[in-house]
C-alpha cells in the first residue's frame, strides 16, 4: 500500500485530535503542575505516628493547659486544654506557635562566655570559684516551682540570697502583706465572684493573668450588654484594647492612679457608700480631681457606680499602694469577690537582699531577657534562646519548652490553689542543662527536681483535699498512692484545692498609705520570653493588629 | 446529606488577641517569612481593628476577623478563575482552592470583595528543622499561587476518615472544628452547618444582631457576624458615612 502525502496529513491530523480529545495532555499538565510543586526544597509536613499529649505550658508562671499534637514524637499543633480548671482550654496567642520555639534560629546550643564559646566545665569551675569567694544571688521569674526549691536551698547553704522576681498580677498583690500579714503568693483575686472590676491599667483582657480566665468570665457575663453582670471599669491614660472593650472607660493623667483611688475612697466614706473600713485619705476631691484630670463629679460618679452593683475589687497594674488601700475602703480584702488567701503560707527565704553585694548572679530561664541585675558581680544567665545584647558574662543553654521536666504551682492571680506538672515530651538538644542541674551538679547532696516532685505529690495526697482535674475530676482521697498521683498529673492533670475562705483574711490598714512613685514590674504582663514564635510575625508584621514589640528577636 | 459549613462571629466578644491568627496559621502550615509585610504576608485569618472614629472618650473599637467568607451565590473567585482551581464543594459549600491548578494570575484576588485571599509571594521556608513542626495532612503550598481559608479542609479529612472507620457516613460535628473557632478564648467564633436547622450557628444566622459583610452585593457569604453595636453594623455593610477605619 502506498503511503501518500494525503494520508499522512489525516493521520496526523487524526492523531493531533485524538490527543488532543483524551485526558493524556490534561494529565501531564496536572502531573507537571503538582511535580512543580514539589521541588525538594519543599519542606513536606511531618510523618509518623500520630498522638496528642496533655501537658502545661512554662513560658510563663500561668501555666496554662496545653494539648500537644505529636508526629513522629516532635510536636507538630499546640491547643488549649479545656480540662484544665484554670485556663479552661485557651491559650496565649503566641502560645500556639510555641511548639516551633523547638527549632527558634536564636535557640542557644552551646556555652557561651563574653560572646566567644566556651564549654560547661568551664562555666562550673568559675562558678565554684565565684560561690567560694564570695555570697551567690539566685534570681527566680517562676517562685514556688521545685527548681525554685533548689535555688532556694543553694542560696542559703553559701550564705547567698534568693529573690523572686514578680509579674504584675503578683506585684498589686504586694502592698497587702503589710496589712494582712500572709505573703503576696498566698493571696489571689476572686474574679469570678466579682460583680464589678475597675482596673486601673491592668490590661485584663490583653495579657493579664492567665488568658482564658479573665476572657471567659467577661465573655459570659459582660460582652455585648449593656447592663452586665460583670462591669469592667478601666482607668487608663490611653486607648487600650481592654479600654475599648469594657463597659465604662475612664480617661485620667497619667501617673494619677493612686490621686483617683484617694478621690474615690473620700467619696466612699464622706458619701457613707460604704461602711467605715480604714482611714481617710489624705487628698481633698478637688486634689484628686486636679491630679486625675477629671471632674470632682466625675469621680463622685464614679464611686457611686462602683458600689451599684457589688462585690466589687479594684486591680493594679504595679504595688501601688493607693489602689489596695481603696479595696480596703470598698471591703474587698478578705471577702468573697475580692482579694482571697488561696492558701496557707509556707517558710520561704526569698530576699530582697541587695544583688550589687553579691560575687555572682545565677539567672534562670524563668526571668525574662530583658531583666538586668543591677550588679557588678559575674552574672550566670541560663536561657533556652539568645534575645540579643545582653550584660550577662555567661550564657547557658537550658532545655526549651516541651523538653524539660517542671512542675508549675499556682498561676500568680488565681484564687485557688493548683499545682500541675509539665513532662518532657522531646529530648533536650545534647549540651543543655537547667540551672537546677547545673547546681545539683555543684551540690551532689541536693534533692534533683524530680525527687522534690515526689515529695510533693505524697505532701497533697497526705493533705487528703482537693481534687485532680484531668478527663474526669478524681478526689485526691480516691488516688491511692503518690506514684499514681503524680503518672496523673504527669499525664495532664492537675491538682485543684479548696476553694478559698475569704473570712479568713483580716486587714489591718491604720494609715492612708503615703504616695510614691509606682514601680512597673521587672516581668511584664505582655509575653517574656526572649524571643518570639516565628508565626508572632502574623500578629506584628503581616498585621496591624499589635504594635512591633521592640528589644525581640533583634 | 450536603452541608453548608459556616460561622458565626460575635464581635462584641471579639478582644482582637490574634489567637485565631496563628492557630490558624500553624494550622495550615502557613509561613512566616522575615521578608513579608502586611501587604504581602499570608493571613487566611486577619483580625482588623475597626474604630467608630471618635478620638476623645466615646472612641469604640473592635475587632474584625477576617477570612474567606464561602460565598454560596455566584463566588466571584470560582466566576473569574481560568483554570477552574476554584469551586464550591456540592457536598459541604466549602470554597475550595486548589494549588495544583492554579496558575497565580490573581484575578481571584482581584475579584474577592472581602481581600480573603493572599499571593504564595515566596517559596515556603522555616528555619532549619522547624519543618519538624509542621501540621501533619496540610500540603505546604508552593511560590507563585493563591491561597485562602478553607475551614481547615485537612480537619474535616481527618473527621471524615474518622467516620468512615467506624463504618458511618456523616461525621461527628465535635470531630471538624476549625483551628480558629477552638483558638478563640472567648467563644466569638462559633461555627457550624447552617443547612441543618437545629444547629445552634444556623438559629443564630437569623438574630436580629446577625450580618454579613457587604450583603448588598449578593455573594450570600455563609461566613456571619453579630455585634449589637449599630456603628459596626454600618461599618460592615459599607454604608458607614460616620465611621472610619481605626
Amino acid at each position: 500500500m502506498k503511503v501518500t502525502r494525503r494520508d499522512w496529513l489525516v493521520w496526523g491530523a487524526g492523531a493531533t485530535a485524538g490527543v488532543v480529545l483524551s485526558p493524556v495532555p490534561w494529565k501531564l499538565l496536572g502531573d507537571t503542575s503538582i511535580w512543580t510543586q514539589n521541588w525538594p526544597w519543599i519542606p513536606q509536613p511531618a510523618r509518623g505516628p500520630l498522638e496528642v499529649k496533655a501537658s502545661a505550658c512554662t513560658l510563663c508562671p500561668n501555666g496554662c493547659g496545653l494539648r500537644v499534637r505529636m508526629a513522629g514524637g516532635w510536636p507538630v499543633g499546640l491547643a488549649g486544654l479545656r480540662s484544665h480548671p484554670v485556663s479552661q482550654g485557651a491559650l496565649c496567642p503566641l502560645g500556639f506557635g510555641a511548639h516551633q520555639l523547638i527549632w527558634h534560629p536564636a535557640r542557644l546550643r552551646a556555652v557561651r562566655h563574653r560572646g566567644g564559646a566556651s564549654s560547661w566545665d568551664e562555666a562550673r569551675a568559675a562558678f565554684v570559684k565565684a560561690c567560694s569567694e564570695g555570697p551567690v544571688g539566685i534570681v527566680d521569674g517562676f517562685p514556688g516551682r521545685a527548681a525554685s526549691s533548689v535555688f532556694e536551698s543553694f542560696a542559703q547553704k553559701r550564705n547567698g540570697a534568693y529573690r523572686a522576681v514578680l509579674g504584675p498580677e503578683s506585684q498589686a498583690l504586694t502592698p497587702y502583706e503589710a496589712w494582712t500579714r500572709v505573703p503576696a503568693r498566698n493571696l489571689g483575686f476572686d474574679l469570678e465572684n466579682a460583680r464589678t472590676i475597675v482596673s486601673f491599667g491592668a490590661p485584663l483582657l490583653d495579657g493579664w493573668g492567665t488568658p482564658g480566665r479573665f476572657s471567659h468570665l467577661w465573655a459570659e457575663r459582660a460582652a455585648g450588654q449593656s447592663d452586665p453582670q460583670l462591669r469592667l471599669i478601666h482607668v487608663e491614660t490611653s486607648l487600650s484594647t481592654t479600654g475599648s472593650r469594657a463597659w465604662r472607660r475612664i480617661v485620667i493623667r497619667p501617673g494619677s492612679e493612686a490621686a483617683l483611688a484617694s478621690g474615690i475612697a473620700r467619696v466612699l466614706i464622706e458619701d457613707k457608700l460604704v461602711p467605715a473600713r480604714g482611714p481617710m485619705p489624705l487628698l481633698t476631691l478637688s486634689q484628686a480631681a486636679e491630679q486625675s484630670g477629671i471632674s470632682a463629679d466625675a469621680i463622685r460618679e464614679l464611686a457611686h457606680t462602683m458600689v451599684a452593683s457589688q462585690p466589687v475589687i479594684a486591680i493594679a497594674n504595679d504595688d501601688n499602694p493607693a489602689i489596695a488601700a481603696l479595696n480596703v475602703i470598698l471591703g474587698a480584702v478578705g471577702s468573697r469577690g475580692g482579694i482571697v488567701q488561696r492558701s496557707k503560707p509556707k517558710h520561704s527565704t526569698i530576699s530582697t537582699a541587695d544583688l550589687r553585694d553579691m560575687r555572682a548572679v545565677l539567672i534562670d530561664s524563668s526571668m525574662p531577657w530583658e531583666f538586668v541585675p543591677e550588679t557588678r558581680a559575674e552574672v550566670f544567665r541560663f536561657a533556652a534562646w539568645d534575645g540579643g545584647p545582653t550584660r550577662a558574662d555567661w550564657l547557658l543553654p537550658t532545655p526549651a519548652l516541651l523538653e524539660d521536666l517542671t512542675d508549675m504551682p499556682t498561676a500568680p492571680a488565681s484564687a485557688i490553689e493548683t499545682y500541675a506538672i509539665a513532662a518532657p515530651l522531646v529530648a533536650p538538644p545534647t549540651g543543655t542543662l537547667s540551672a537546677a542541674q547545673f547546681l545539683a551538679e555543684i551540690d551532689p547532696a541536693a534533692a534533683p527536681v524530680e525527687k522534690i516532685i515526689r515529695a510533693r505529690c505524697d505532701e497533697l495526697l497526705r493533705g487528703r483535699a482537693g481534687t485532680v482535674h484531668a478527663q474526669e475530676s478524681t478526689p485526691v482521697t480516691n488516688i491511692a498512692t503518690a506514684e499514681k498521683l503524680e503518672e496523673q498529673l504527669r499525664n495532664g492533670g492537675v491538682w485543684v484545692g479548696e476553694p478559698p475562705r475569704a473570712a479568713a483574711l483580716r486587714c489591718d490598714l491604720k494609715e492612708w498609705p503615703a504616695e510614691r512613685p509606682s514601680k512597673p514590674s521587672a516581668r511584664s504582663s505582655a509575653w517574656a520570653a526572649p524571643v518570639l514564635p516565628p508565626l508572632a510575625t502574623k500578629l506584628y508584621e503581616e498585621s496591624n493588629l499589635l504594635q512591633p514589640v521592640p528589644r525581640r528577636n533583634s | 446529606m450536603s452541608a453548608r459549613y459556616g460561622m458565626v462571629i460575635d464581635l462584641d466578644r471579639c478582644t482582637g488577641c490574634g489567637s485565631c491568627m496563628v492557630a490558624c496559621a500553624s494550622e495550615n502550615n502557613v509561613p512566616s517569612l522575615p521578608q513579608a509585610s502586611d501587604r504581602t504576608g499570608l493571613t487566611p485569618m486577619l483580625v482588623r481593628r475597626i474604630s467608630n472614629g471618635k478620638q476623645d472618650e466615646s472612641r469604640r473599637e473592635a475587632f474584625v476577623p477576617i477570612l474567606c467568607m464561602q460565598c454560596e451565590h455566584e463566588t466571584p473567585c470560582v466566576s473569574v478563575c481560568p483554570q477552574q482551581a476554584v469551586e464550591v464543594d456540592k457536598a459541604t459549600g466549602i470554597v475550595m482552592q486548589m494549588p495544583q491548578r492554579c496558575l497565580g494570575c490573581r484575578y481571584c484576588m482581584t475579584a474577592c470583595p472581602y481581600h480573603a485571599r493572599y499571593f504564595n509571594w515566596w517559596d515556603p521556608a522555616w528555619p532549619a528543622g522547624m519543618e519538624k513542626s509542621l501540621s501533619p495532612g496540610v500540603a505546604v503550598r508552593m511560590r507563585g499561587v493563591v491561597e485562602k481559608c478553607n475551614l481547615c479542609h485537612g480537619r474535616l479529612h481527618s473527621a471524615q476518615e474518622k467516620a468512615a472507620g467506624a463504618g458511618k457516613r456523616e461525621i461527628d460535628p465535635a470531630d471538624y472544628v476549625p483551628a480558629c473557632v477552638e483558638a478563640c478564648p472567648t467563644g466569638a467564633i462559633r461555627f457550624g452547618n447552617l443547612a441543618d436547622d437545629n444547629d445552634p450557628v444556623s438559629q443564630e444566622t437569623h438574630s436580629p444582631e446577625a450580618f454579613r459583610l457587604l450583603a448588598r452585593i449578593g455573594t450570600e457569604p455563609k461566613v456571619f457576624y453579630k455585634s449589637k453595636e449599630p456603628w459596626v453594623r454600618a461599618l460592615a455593610d459599607g454604608s458607614g458615612a460616620e465611621v472610619k477605619r481605626g
